[in-house]
C-alpha cells in the first residue's frame, strides 16, 4: 500500500481539472479517477470535492449537466469548458515550473566557505 | 395583474432556489451511496460500509453550506436579506418609522384618491367603438353662446358634409310615467335619436333590437328602448319585457329592447326613442328657427381630422345662414370631442387637484428624506463599519434603497386604505351628474398608478440619503467615532435645501387654496337676486292628453296653488317657468317698440319666464319699480310683462321702462296682422339664472294667465322648514290628478348650495392638501432646526459661557430657521405666480396673483415656520453651559 500524502492547498482544483480532462465524469467518478491517476497516493477529504466543483462551475471552467448514469440513475456530470482546458494547461505549466524550481533548490549543495 | 405577476416571479425564484438546494443534496447523497456500495462490494458489511462512507465524506452539512456559498448568492436572496435587515432597522426606530409611513400614506392616499377621479373622468375609455372619432356638435349664437341644433339644419348638415361618415340627432325629452303597473307617477328622461345613433356609437341593445331606418320618419309607431337601470328597477330585469308596453304621457309605447348596462348617455336617459316619434306632430321637426333641447353627434370619416371637419362645418353653417337668414343669421357651430362633452369644465379642477396632491407627495418625500438623513447620520458609524469590513458602496446604497422601498411600500398599503375611504367620501359628495357618469374607484389602472407613486416616492426620498452615503468618508467616521460623525456641512446644506423646497411647495399649495377660498367667499356672497331661505321648489309637467287645452292646464295650476296656499305653514306659493340655477331656459326674439329693426340674428333674445302673480314675492325678488302681476292680468286683459334691470338698461337707458312696449318675435312691417304689443308694468332685479359665477342675461316675465304653460316649477315659501311640506304638497297634487308626477323636489338653499358644489369641493380638497403640506413643511423645518440645535449644543454652551444671553441664542436659532423659511417663501411666491395662473379658470372675481392672498399665505407660513423653530430654540436657550461642555 503506497504511502498517503495530503494534497497541498490549491492543488485540488488542478487535480479535478486534470481528472475531468480525460472525459466527462460525475462527482464520485472524479474521486475515483484522482485516486487512480495518482495511484492512490493522494488523499482527498471526499466532501471537499463538491464545493470545489461548484466553484469551478461558477468560474466557467467546468460545465455540469444532469444525465442518466450507466446504472440508470439521475447523475450530474462535469466536463471541461474551453476556458477550463486553457486553465488546466496554465496550471500544469505553473506546477511543473514550481516543482522544477523546488527540486533544483532541494538539490543544491552547501557551498564551501 | 402586474402585482400578481411579480409575486409569481418571486415565488418561482424561491422555489427554484429550493430546487437547487435539493440537487446539491441529491449529488452529495449519491456520492456517499456510491462509496458505500463500493465498500460493500469489496467485502465490508453493509452497515459498516455505510458508516465508513459517511465518515470518509466528512462534514456533510459543512460541505453543503460551502457548495451553496460557492454557487454565489442569488439576487433575490440578497434582496430578501436586505428586506429583512430593513424591516429590522425600521422596527428598531418605531417613532421614525411611524412618522415616515404615516406621512407617506397620507400623500400616497391623496394621490390615489385624486388619480381615481383623473382616471375615471379624463382617461378611462368611453364605452363606445373608436370613441376618439366621435364628435359632439351644437349651434352657437353670440347673443347666448351655445345653443341646441335645429332639426332642419341638422338634416342639411348631414346631407352636405364630407368629414363625417355618420351623424345622428339626439333630442332630450321628459315624460310622465304613469298608468298600469306604476305605483307612483314619476318623471323620466328620454332621448329621441336618429335610427343610426346606436350603431354609430358602436352600442348594441343587450335585449331586443336596434331602431330601423323607417323609425326616423314622423308618424312612425311608438316604440322605445329601456335603459338597463329602468329595466332593472321597473321591470325586474324580466327578459320577456320585449313587446310589452309602457305608458308615457298617457300614450302606450312598445318596448323593443334594452340598452346595455355600461351605456353612457350624454344626459340622463331612462328611455330611448326613435327620432320619428319625436318628429310626429312636432313643430321643431320642420321649423328651422326652432332650437329645442338637442345635440348632434357625428363620427369622423376615416382620415378626417377634427380641425378639417370644423372648417367644413363652418362653411356649411355660413351657407345655411345666408340661405335662411331668418332662422340662421349669426348662428355658428361648435365641434368638440365626445370626451369634452362628458368632462365639461371639470378638467381644470381635476388637474389643479392632481397637481396639488403631487406637490403633497413631493413635500412628504422631502420630509421622509430629511428623516432618513437624520437617521442616516445616527447610523453612519454602522455603515462605515460595514464598508470597512468589505461591503461595497453599491451594496450599502442598495440596502438603503431597499429600506426606502419597504417604507414606501408600507406607506402605499396604508395609503390605499386612506384612498379607499377618501374615494367613498368623494363619490358621496360629488353629484353623479357632475362627473358625467364616470365610474370612480380603485381599479387596476389606479392601483398601477399607486405602485408608480410608491416607486417615485421611494426613489425621491431614498436617493438623497443613498447618494449621500456613497460619499461617506469611512476613515473619518471611524476615527472620530463621535456624535458629529457623518454630518458634514454638505449634509446640513442638503437638509436645509429640502426644508426650503418643502416650504416653497407648501406656499404654492397654500396660495392655491387661499385663492380658492377667496373666490368661493365672493361667490357665495354674490347677490343671486332672490331670497332662497325657506323656499321649497318642485317641478310638474302636464303632458297627458287631458291637458291639451289651456283651460284644463290653468284649472290644474289654480287648484294646486289654492290647495298649497291653504296648507298650514305656507306663507305664499307661486308657479314659474323656470326657477334660477336649474338649467336652460326658453328664449325668444322680441321687438322693442320704436327700435331700429336689426338683422334677424340681432334682435333682443331674452329668457322668457311665465309666472303666476305671487312668483316675485315668493322667491323674494326685488321689484325695482312698477308693479307685479295680479289675477286681473288674464287672457282678456291687455298683455303685460316684467323685465329685468339688465334688459331695461340696455333698451331703455335713461328712461322709465314702465309703460314701454315690445312684441314677441320679430316685427314684420309687411305683415297684415295687427301687432300685439306687450306693456312693461315693472322692473325686477337681475337674477343669477345660470350659476352664481355667470353674468345675468336679459329676462322677461309674462303672466301665466296670458302665456299658458304646462311645465312649471311650484315655489312655496314656508314659515318653517320648507322640506316638511313635501308630503302634504304631494297629497294636494294627487287630489287634483293622481297620475301627475312631481319631480326635482329641492329647497332653494339646496339648489344654491349645489351650484357651488364643485368649487366648494375643490376648495375643501385643496384646503386639506395645503394644510397637510404646511404641517409637513413645519415638521420639516422643525426637524432641521432641532437637529442643528442638538449638533450645536457644544457651540451654544461655549457661547453662553462666554456671555451670550439666552436672547442671543434664541435670535441665532430663529435666524437660522427664518433664513430657510424666507428663501422657501421667496421661491414659493415666484413659483406660485407662475402656477396659480393655470387655475384662473376656477376663480371668481379674484385675480390668480391676488396680492392680498399671496401676502396672507406668506405671512401664515412665516408664522408657522417661526413656531416650528421656536420649540428647538427654547431648548437651545435652556442649554446649561456646564453640561454642554462636559458632554464633549
Amino acid at each position: 500500500m503506497p504511502e498517503h500524502a495530503q494534497i497541498l492547498p490549491g492543488t485540488l482544483d488542478l487535480l479535478i481539472l486534470k481528472a475531468v480532462s480525460l472525459g466527462p465524469l460525475y462527482g464520485y467518478g472524479i474521486l475515483l479517477r484522482i485516486e487512480q491517476i495518482s495511484q492512490g497516493a493522494l488523499l482527498i477529504e471526499q466532501g471537499a470535492l463538491y464545493p470545489a466543483l461548484f466553484r469551478l462551475v461558477r468560474q466557467g471552467l467546468l460545465k455540469a449537466h444532469w444525465d442518466t448514469s450507466e446504472n440508470n440513475r439521475r447523475t450530474k456530470f462535469y466536463e471541461l469548458t474551453a476556458a477550463g482546458r486553457k486553465r488546466l494547461r496554465q496550471e500544469e505549466d505553473g506546477w511543473n515550473r514550481l516543482v522544477a524550481a523546488i527540486a533544483s533548490a532541494l538539490k543544491a549543495q552547501p557551498e564551501e566557505t | 395583474m402586474r402585482v400578481f405577476a411579480s409575486l409569481r416571479s418571486v415565488l418561482s425564484a424561491l422555489f427554484h432556489r429550493s430546487l437547487v438546494e435539493n440537487e446539491v443534496e441529491e449529488e452529495l447523497r449519491a456520492h456517499i451511496q456510491d462509496r458505500a456500495n463500493d465498500l460493500e462490494r469489496s467485502g465490508v458489511p453493509r452497515a459498516e460500509a455505510k458508516r465508513r462512507a459517511r465518515l470518509e465524506f466528512g462534514g456533510y452539512q459543512k460541505f453543503k453550506e460551502e457548495c451553496r456559498e460557492a454557487q454565489g448568492t442569488h439576487f433575490l436572496e440578497t434582496l430578501i436579506q436586505d428586506l429583512r435587515f430593513g424591516l429590522r432597522m425600521l422596527r428598531k426606530s418605531p417613532g421614525f418609522t411611524a412618522v415616515a409611513i404615516l406621512t407617506l400614506a397620507l400623500a400616497i392616499g391623496a394621490n390615489t384618491a385624486i388619480f381615481s377621479i383623473v382616471y375615471g373622468v379624463l382617461l378611462a375609455p368611453l364605452p363606445y367603438r373608436d370613441a376618439s372619432k366621435l364628435v359632439v356638435l351644437n349651434e352657437t349664437t353670440p347673443r347666448v353662446g351655445n345653443v341646441s341644433v335645429s332639426y332642419p339644419n341638422f338634416l342639411d348638415w348631414r346631407a352636405q358634409n364630407r368629414s363625417f361618415s355618420q351623424m345622428a340627432y339626439v333630442a332630450q325629452m321628459g315624460f310622465n310615467l304613469a298608468g298600469a303597473g306604476v305605483s307612483q307617477p314619476e318623471n323620466i328622461a328620454g332621448d329621441s335619436v336618429s335610427p343610426n345613433f346606436l350603431s354609430m356609437m358602436g352600442v348594441r341593445p343587450v335585449l331586443g333590437r336596434d331602431f330601423e331606418p323607417a323609425e326616423g320618419e314622423s308618424g312612425t309607431q311608438r316604440v322605445l328602448l329601456l335603459s338597463y337601470q329602468l329595466w332593472q328597477s321597473h321591470f325586474g330585469a324580466d327578459r320577456n319585457v320585449i313587446g310589452r308596453s309602457i305608458t308615457l304621457d298617457g300614450n302606450d309605447f312598445v318596448i323593443i329592447g334594452v340598452l346595455p348596462a355600461d351605456f353612457r348617455p350624454l344626459d340622463r336617459t331612462d328611455v330611448m326613442l326613435p327620432i320619428g316619434v319625436w318628429a310626429t306632430n312636432n313643430r321643431s321637426a320642420t321649423e328651422r328657427g326652432e332650437r329645442g333641447d338637442s345635440t348632434v353627434v357625428g363620427r369622423l370619416a376615416p382620415g378626417a381630422a377634427l380641425t378639417q371637419a370644423h372648417a367644413e362645418m363652418e362653411g356649411i353653417t355660413a351657407g345655411l345662414a345666408k340661405e335662411y337668414p331668418a332662422a340662421n343669421d349669426q348662428f355658428g357651430v361648435r365641434l368638440r370631442p365626445i370626451r369634452d362633452a362628458f368632462v365639461g369644465n371639470l378638467q381644470t379642477e381635476i388637474l389643479v387637484l392632481f397637481a396639488a396632491v403631487m406637490f403633497v407627495l413631493l413635500i412628504a418625500s422631502a420630509n421622509v428624506a430629511n428623516l432618513f438623513l437624520i437617521r442616516g447620520a445616527a447610523r453612519s458609524k454602522e455603515i462605515a463599519l460595514r464598508i470597512a469590513v468589505g461591503a461595497s458602496r453599491w451594496r450599502i446604497i442598495r440596502q438603503l434603497l431597499t429600506e426606502s422601498f419597504v417604507l414606501a411600500f408600507l406607506g402605499g398599503v396604508l395609503g390605499l386604505g386612506f384612498a379607499f375611504a377618501g374615494i367613498r367620501l368623494m363619490t358621496r359628495l360629488i353629484p353623479q351628474e357632475t362627473l358625467g357618469g364616470a365610474s370612480i374607484g380603485l381599479n387596476g389602472a389606479v392601483l398601477l398608478f399607486t405602485a408608480g407613486v410608491v416607486v417615485l416616492a421611494a426613489v425621491v426620498f431614498g436617493m438623497a440619503p443613498a447618494a449621500h452615503s456613497a460619499k461617506w468618508d469611512v476613515q473619518a467616521e471611524l476615527k472620530e467615532g463621535g456624535r458629529t460623525a457623518g454630518v458634514g456641512a454638505a449634509q446640513n446644506r442638503l437638509r436645509g435645501m429640502l426644508a426650503v423646497a418643502e416650504i416653497s411647495l407648501a406656499l404654492v399649495l397654500l396660495a392655491g387654496a387661499g385663492l380658492m377660498l377667496k373666490s368661493l367667499y365672493r361667490l357665495i356672497n354674490v347677490n343671486p337676486g332672490f331670497q332662497p331661505d325657506r323656499v321649497l321648489t318642485m317641478e310638474m309637467y302636464l303632458s297627458s292628453q287631458r291637458y291639451s287645452q289651456d283651460p284644463a292646464v290653468l284649472n290644474f295650476w289654480r287648484q294646486v296653488l289654492d290647495g298649497v296656499r291653504s296648507l298650514p305653514g305656507v306663507e305664499s306659493a307661486a308657479l314659474g317657468n323656470h326657477i334660477p340655477l336649474t338649467g336652460d331656459h326658453g328664449r325668444t326674439d322680441i321687438t322693442i317698440e320704436g327700435m331700429a329693426l336689426p338683422k334677424p340674428g340681432s334682435f333682443p333674445h331674452p329668457d322668457v319666464h311665465t309666472v303666476s302673480p305671487d312668483y316675485i314675492r315668493t322667491l323674494g325678488m326685488v321689484l325695482q319699480r312698477g308693479r307685479t302681476f295680479t289675477d286681473a292680468d288674464n287672457a282678456t286683459a291687455p298683455p303685460v310683462a316684467l323685465v329685468n334691470e339688465k334688459l331695461a338698461r340696455q333698451y331703455w337707458p335713461n328712461e322709465d321702462p314702465v309703460g314701454k312696449r315690445f312684441m314677441w318675435g320679430r316685427f314684420d312691417p309687411a305683415s297684415k296682422d295687427a301687432h300685439k304689443w306687450v306693456t312693461v308694468v315693472g322692473v325686477v332685479d337681475d337674477t343669477k339664472m345660470y350659476g352664481l359665477a355667470n353674468p345675468s342675461r336679459l329676462e322677461v316675465y309674462a303672466p301665466l294667465l296670458q302665456e299658458v304653460n304646462n311645465d312649471m316649477d311650484l315655489v312655496v315659501k314656508s314659515r318653517l322648514d320648507p322640506s316638511a311640506l313635501t308630503s302634504e304638497i304631494r297629497s294636494v297634487v294627487a287630489a287634483v290628478d293622481k297620475d301627475q308626477p312631481i319631480f326635482a323636489i329641492a329647497t332653494m338653499n339646496k339648489i344654491m348650495s349645489d351650484d357651488v358644489a364643485a368649487p366648494r369641493l375643490t376648495l375643501v380638497l385643496l384646503g386639506l392638501f395645503s394644510a397637510l403640506a404646511v404641517m409637513l413643511a413645519a415638521i420639516g423645518i422643525y426637524g432641521v432646526i432641532s437637529y442643528s440645535v442638538a449638533q450645536r449644543t457644544h457651540e451654544i454652551g461655549v457661547r453662553m459661557s462666554l456671555g451670550a444671553q439666552p436672547r442671543d441664542v434664541l435670535r441665532m436659532v430663529l435666524g437660522q430657521g427664518g433664513k430657510i423659511a424666507l428663501v422657501g417663501i421667496a421661491i414659493g411666491i415666484i413659483a406660485a405666480f407662475g402656477l396659480t395662473r393655470l387655475m384662473s379658470g376656477l376663480l371668481f372675481s379674484v385675480s390668480a396673483s391676488d396680492p392680498g392672498t399671496f401676502a396672507a399665505v406668506a405671512g401664515l407660513l412665516v408664522f408657522v415656520a417661526l413656531v416650528a423653530c421656536y420649540i428647538p430654540a427654547r431648548r437651545a436657550m435652556r442649554v446649561d453651559p456646564m453640561v454642554a461642555l462636559r458632554y464633549e
